[in-house]
């Protein structure tokens, strides 16, 4: 029977596909602002060829959506000019969807569903994705599971690493918790990046309740190919503030009591899969494809039709026409494409050299990806590199570890390229530093003259580069054509942006990363045992749920973006249901409100005024009904100055203080309640969150006696006493 | 083909390709391997494709095929079934050629036949049948009866496991020893259940970690259940083991003009082993397996495969570095056979040659 005939009777066991193009991310400047990620060349195929083929040979899929972001023209110019589209792809139909306005995977999924694209079960992918995974398997978990349990939206699909693998993410690790027995996830949480600090992962008891045996894991590869049901798109497009696919989604669905829904994991320990998200990705896999641990994704697999890779022992992949000189040693794991050339004594190692490339004589090249049409000439010593397109390295040129040389850049004689360099051929504009860039430009062109002149006298092979100025003879010498560049941003967010990883660095942070996770683990079980032990104690018991449940119910409502009124009427409740009294209320809420406001801060997101402002502006009005009289007023800025105070972070008192601010803006609290307890001794006895306000309350004191006069201290007396 | 630009003859060319595309995408895709179900997947593509495509002439079938199993080798080399169906598809067109030829010019002697039917005379096989069938079918069109004969093919493929069964009994002896490295292959599980209603016999496989390990298991399963002694042995045990072999038995991937066989990884070894001992080594193969190609480059056929099968991916301390090989094939040369068992008799590997002569024509070898 012709396959296509068969693709027509089992129509409707077929999934779509919806391919993320577009990474949005930054990672991969500035190679990215001339060519998207998905189609950067990995051993010597477009990244996005990975992912339609595995698509392809799923056997399951026949409509794909490629959404595209920036750079959408390139992606559709390439994919309407590739096998996909010919009568004999696999698709009945491929397309390109030029999302522009997305920022994220969650706009991109709104976008998908207000184009109302999906009709069924569909399987949702990265468009970097490189594996070899058995999709059939994972669909009969999707069939099963969805067949199972009504509440089934998701199956993610992770892959067993070590923690120190050179293909796990190192810059997104994330921390699953599963079900053992039946594989569903139930908590989910992105750990910071690694920069040595412990970090911890918390866990509300509450989500263990019921589960015989879970784990905890940090291992696994996240490979971002997930099974979805068609109430993915529509949970984005209700939850408009789900930016990331695994941050906001999986963790907002997981830890949202009003969805009610379930997302499984696939954990797979014998195939590979992977997702090329940063230069240490983009090195490890290059380097697994090579040494062949994704069978039978291979180079010699030629994905594209025009290539003609042969293995050879050592994994040393030919393709037709390639000159090799008689004396040049290819060690293990090279890749060398269609006419390129090597020269005499030239060591290539654990490298990608792309077609057409020409490499002069004694050039040593180690773990270094020299993509097609690049020049490297006599004596160069390349190590841990990448070389675009059509890049020129003249003579004697040093690249050392993590340079970044970009599309057609020029690199002159005897430059030595110092470590994580990234060289472009054009500066880019639309930086925010622009502005700062351009002006300083206009100067380092006057200077450039005099500099070069200097350096022309004394231009030896010793021209090192130390500071790393705009000025480009300085980094890709005389002759060079290129800038620097240098992105602020993620130099300092991300440390390990480079290709090369520093081992021992990592090593370090990594294992302890590992061990708290842990201890994490270990203390939540005590914590549970304890529990339950001390379930004689009913009333005790029934007080620390009730802080828990309140805390989560606010800082659900916060996250979810709920209704004000909705949030209070469910603390109400639960109020009610377990009886206690509003001053319990308002410290939950405030400690929900607190924790998320310090969230913002801590991830950097907003400053701490704003984060303040975000947060009580709206939420703040939950105090209206936990508020009710002056006693309660002041007993609320204790609980928040007990809170701030508990706060291990050096702004505590500011935060403090824009809290007060707002929520007397709000009209929460008045200011002679503000003023009774700034007099109160509970206050008093926490000095150093109230030096922060000092001022403010002068303020607020001399306000306040213009009206009352005198009858302040009075009155502050009577509410001491009644609070105790 | 697309020279005449008619609507109709632009569509068929489009069909073409996508049936040839679609075959090839199966091919590198590995949804279809191992010699049995290549070289029958093989048979319906051309039959397809023969039904499917326009020409006139034989000659412009002839290259259109030559094409197309081009594409086919280049693109899946090491699949040798898929070649080896491909030239024995040519091989029925040029017969029926030659046929008619000799047919029309009652005169002119044809050496290829004459060389055939030399040989006819020593084999008792269904290639009689087929010259009859051509001889009944002369008059009608060349495409019916190119399709009946890949038909006859595939008959002849899948009856490939009754005839060789054929030849058990006067092969295995009753308490014998017999050492199998290759469980991965059903001409050799056949073989032995068919002979196990006669005769009574110790097999011994070896487990072919790490590629083939699960095959050796359910295989040995498969021999226990017809009450066949099966032992599993380590692949490190052959040599120790091997004195007390009373014959090696293995299946292959495809034979060679020189005699010589590609087979699973692990039995180059035994069959040294085996030499050492001077113990003999069959090799039971359909004819479909043989190839007329020459083995030069020895390297190129033998598939490497996944290295995570060697060591765990997970192992970190390991990937990446050192270097890790998982070649999945192995080259047997000819002087570590003795003989070849095939659907049309047992033949020593001297005279592979001379059958693949016999079915394959010498200008489709390269198909370039």
């Amino acid at each position: 029977m012709p396959p296509k005939q068969n693709k027509e009777t089992d129509d409707e066991h077929k999934f779509q596909a919806i391919v993320l193009a577009d990474s949005f991310q930054t990672r991969f400047m500035p190679l990215t602002s001339v060519k998207p990620r998905c189609l950067l060349p990995l051993a010597n195929v477009p990244l996005i060829e990975y992912t339609l083929e595995f698509l392809a040979q799923s056997n399951v899929v026949n409509e794909v959506y490629v959404m595209c972001c920036s750079h959408a023209d390139q992606i559709q110019e390439y994919i309407d000019n590739s096998k996909w589209v010919t009568i004999s792809s696999p698709f009945k139909k491929i397309q390109t969807i030029s999302s522009k306005e997305s920022r994220s995977v969650g706009d991109a999924m709104r976008d998908v569903d207000s184009r109302g694209l999906i009709t069924g079960d569909f399987i949702l992918i990265s468009g970097d994705v490189v594996t070899n995974l058995d999709i059939a398997k994972v669909i009969e978990d999707h069939k099963k599971y969805k067949s199972n349990d009504r509440d089934y939206i998701c199956t993610m699909v992770l892959t067993q690493a070590s923690p120190m693998h050179r293909s796990r993410s190192i810059i997104e690790p994330a921390c699953f918790i599963m079900d053992r027995a039946t594989n569903r996830c139930l908590y989910y949480q992105d750990l910071p990046p690694i920069n040595g600090k412990k970090t911890s992962v918390n866990i509300d008891p509450e989500v263990l309740e019921d589960i015989a045996e879970f784990e905890v894991n940090n291992s696994l590869i996240d490979c971002h190919v997930d099974i979805c049901t068609a109430a993915v798109p529509t949970i984005f497009q209700e939850n408009f503030d789900y930016q990331t696919l695994r941050s906001d989604f999986v963790k907002g669905v997981l830890g949202s009591d009003l969805l009610k829904k379930h997302i499984y994991s696939y954990i797979t320990n014998d195939q590979y899969s992977a997702r090329v998200e940063s230069w240490q990705t983009y090195d490890g896999i290059c380097q697994d494809v090579l040494e062949r641990w994704c069978y039978p994704i291979v180079p010699e697999r030629n994905l594209l039709e025009d290539q003609t890779y042969t293995y050879g022992s050592q994994h040393i992949y030919k393709e037709n026409g390639v000159i090799l000189s008689q004396s040049c040693k290819l060690q293990s794991a090279v890749v060398i494409g269609k006419d390129s050339f090597i020269g005499d004594e030239t060591a290539v190692e654990n490298s990608v050299i792309g077609r057409s490339c020409k490499i002069g004589a004694n050039v040593i090249v180690e773990n270094s990806y020299i993509w097609d049409g690049a020049i490297i000439e006599d004596g160069c010593i390349i190590k841990h590199s990448i070389i675009a397109n059509d890049a020129i390295i003249r003579k004697n040129v040093i690249l050392n570890p993590g340079s970044v040389i970009g599309f057609g850049v020029v690199i002159d004689e005897n430059v030595i390229v110092p470590n994580n360099t990234r060289i472009i051929k054009q500066r880019i504009k639309n930086s925010t530093s622009s502005n700062i860039i351009s002006s300083d430009d206009d100067d380092d062109d006057d200077e450039k003259d005099e500099h070069d002149s200097d350096d022309d006298e004394f231009d030896g092979p010793s021209k090192v580069v130390n500071e790393l100025t705009l000025r480009d003879p300085s980094v890709v010498g005389y002759n060079g054509l290129g800038f620097l560049y240098e992105d602020d941003e993620e130099a300092q967010n991300e440390p390990s942006s480079g290709i090369v990883y520093e081992m021992a660095e990592l090593n370090l942070s990594d294992s302890s990363l590992a061990s708290s996770a842990i201890t994490v683990h270990h203390t939540n079980k005590k914590k549970k045992r304890s529990h339950s032990s001390a379930s004689g104690f009913v009333s005790e018991d029934e007080g620390e749920s009730f802080d828990k449940e309140a805390i989560a119910t606010v800082e659900r409502a916060m996250e979810n973006n709920h209704d004000l009124d909705t949030a209070m009427l469910e603390l109400n409740t639960l109020r009610m249901s377990m009886n206690v009294t509003y001053h319990e209320v308002r410290e939950s809420s405030c400690l929900a409100m607190i924790k998320r406001t310090n969230h913002f801060i801590e991830t950097g997101t907003l400053g701490v005024k704003d984060a303040a402002e975000k947060i009580f502006r709206h939420w703040g009005k939950m105090f209206n009904r936990q508020v009710f009289d002056d006693a309660d007023q002041v007993d609320l800025l204790l609980i928040i100055q007990e809170i701030c105070y508990k706060l291990d972070e050096d702004y505590k008192a500011l935060l403090f203080g824009c809290v007060a601010v707002v929520l007397y803006d709000i009209d929460i609290l008045d200011d002679e309640n503000i003023i009774a307890w700034w007099n109160s001794k509970e206050s008093k006895k926490i000095p150093e969150i109230r030096e922060k306000v000092a001022k403010w309350i002068e303020m607020l004191q001399e306000d306040s006696s213009e009206e009352e006069s005198d009858d302040d201290e009075e009155e502050e007396e009577d509410e001491e006493s009644e609070e105790e | 083909m697309s020279s005449a630009p008619s609507a109709s003859a632009i569509n068929a060319a489009n069909k073409l390709e996508v049936l040839v595309e679609a075959f090839i995408s199966k091919l590198k895709r590995r949804q279809v391997t191992g010699s049995y179900n290549v070289a029958i997947a093989t048979c319906q593509f051309l039959m397809r494709v023969t039904s499917i495509s326009r020409w006139n002439t034989a000659n412009e079938f002839i290259t259109l095929i030559r094409e197309i199993g081009k594409r086919i080798t280049d693109s899946q080399p090491r699949e040798f079934a898929a070649g080896n169906i491909v030239r024995r598809v040519l091989a029925i067109v040029r017969d029926e050629i030659n046929l008619n030829k000799t047919f029309n010019d009652n005169n002119s002697t044809n050496i290829a036949p004459v060389s055939a039917s030399m040989f006819q005379l020593l084999i008792t096989s269904n290639k009689e049948k087929d010259v009859g069938n051509i001889k009944i079918n002369e008059k009608s069109d060349l495409r019916s009866i190119i399709i009946q004969g890949i038909r006859d093919l595939m008959d002849e493929i899948q009856s490939v496991h009754e005839n060789i069964e054929l030849m058990t009994v006067d092969l295995i002896h009753d308490n014998e020893i017999l050492l199998t490295p290759t469980p991965g292959s059903s001409t050799v599980l056949n073989f032995l259940l068919k002979a196990s209603l006669k005769r009574k016999f110790t097999v011994l496989i070896t487990e072919n970690y790490p590629n083939d390990i699960e095959l050796c298991h359910r295989f040995a399963k498969k021999l226990a259940d017809a009450n066949i002694e099966s032992v599993i042995i380590p692949d490190s045990t052959v040599f120790a083991v091997m004195s007390r072999v009373g014959k090696v038995l293995i299946g292959t991937r495809s034979v060679f003009v020189n005699g010589g066989c590609v087979t699973a990884a692990g039995v180059a070894t035994v069959c040294e082993c085996a030499k050492e001992h001077r113990t003999p080594v069959f090799t039971v193969a359909g004819l479909y397996k043989f190839s007329p190609c020459y083995p030069f480059d020895r390297n190129s056929l033998i598939e490497v495969g996944n290295s995570g099968k060697v060591v765990p991916y997970e192992d970190s301390d390991l990937v990446g570095k050192c270097e890790v090989t998982n070649p999945l094939y192995d080259y047997v040369s000819p002087e570590h056979i003795d003989i070849y068992i095939t659907n049309i008799g047992g033949f020593s590997p001297n005279f592979i040659y001379r059958i693949i002569l016999d079915n394959y024509y010498t200008n489709d070898v390269d198909l370039s």
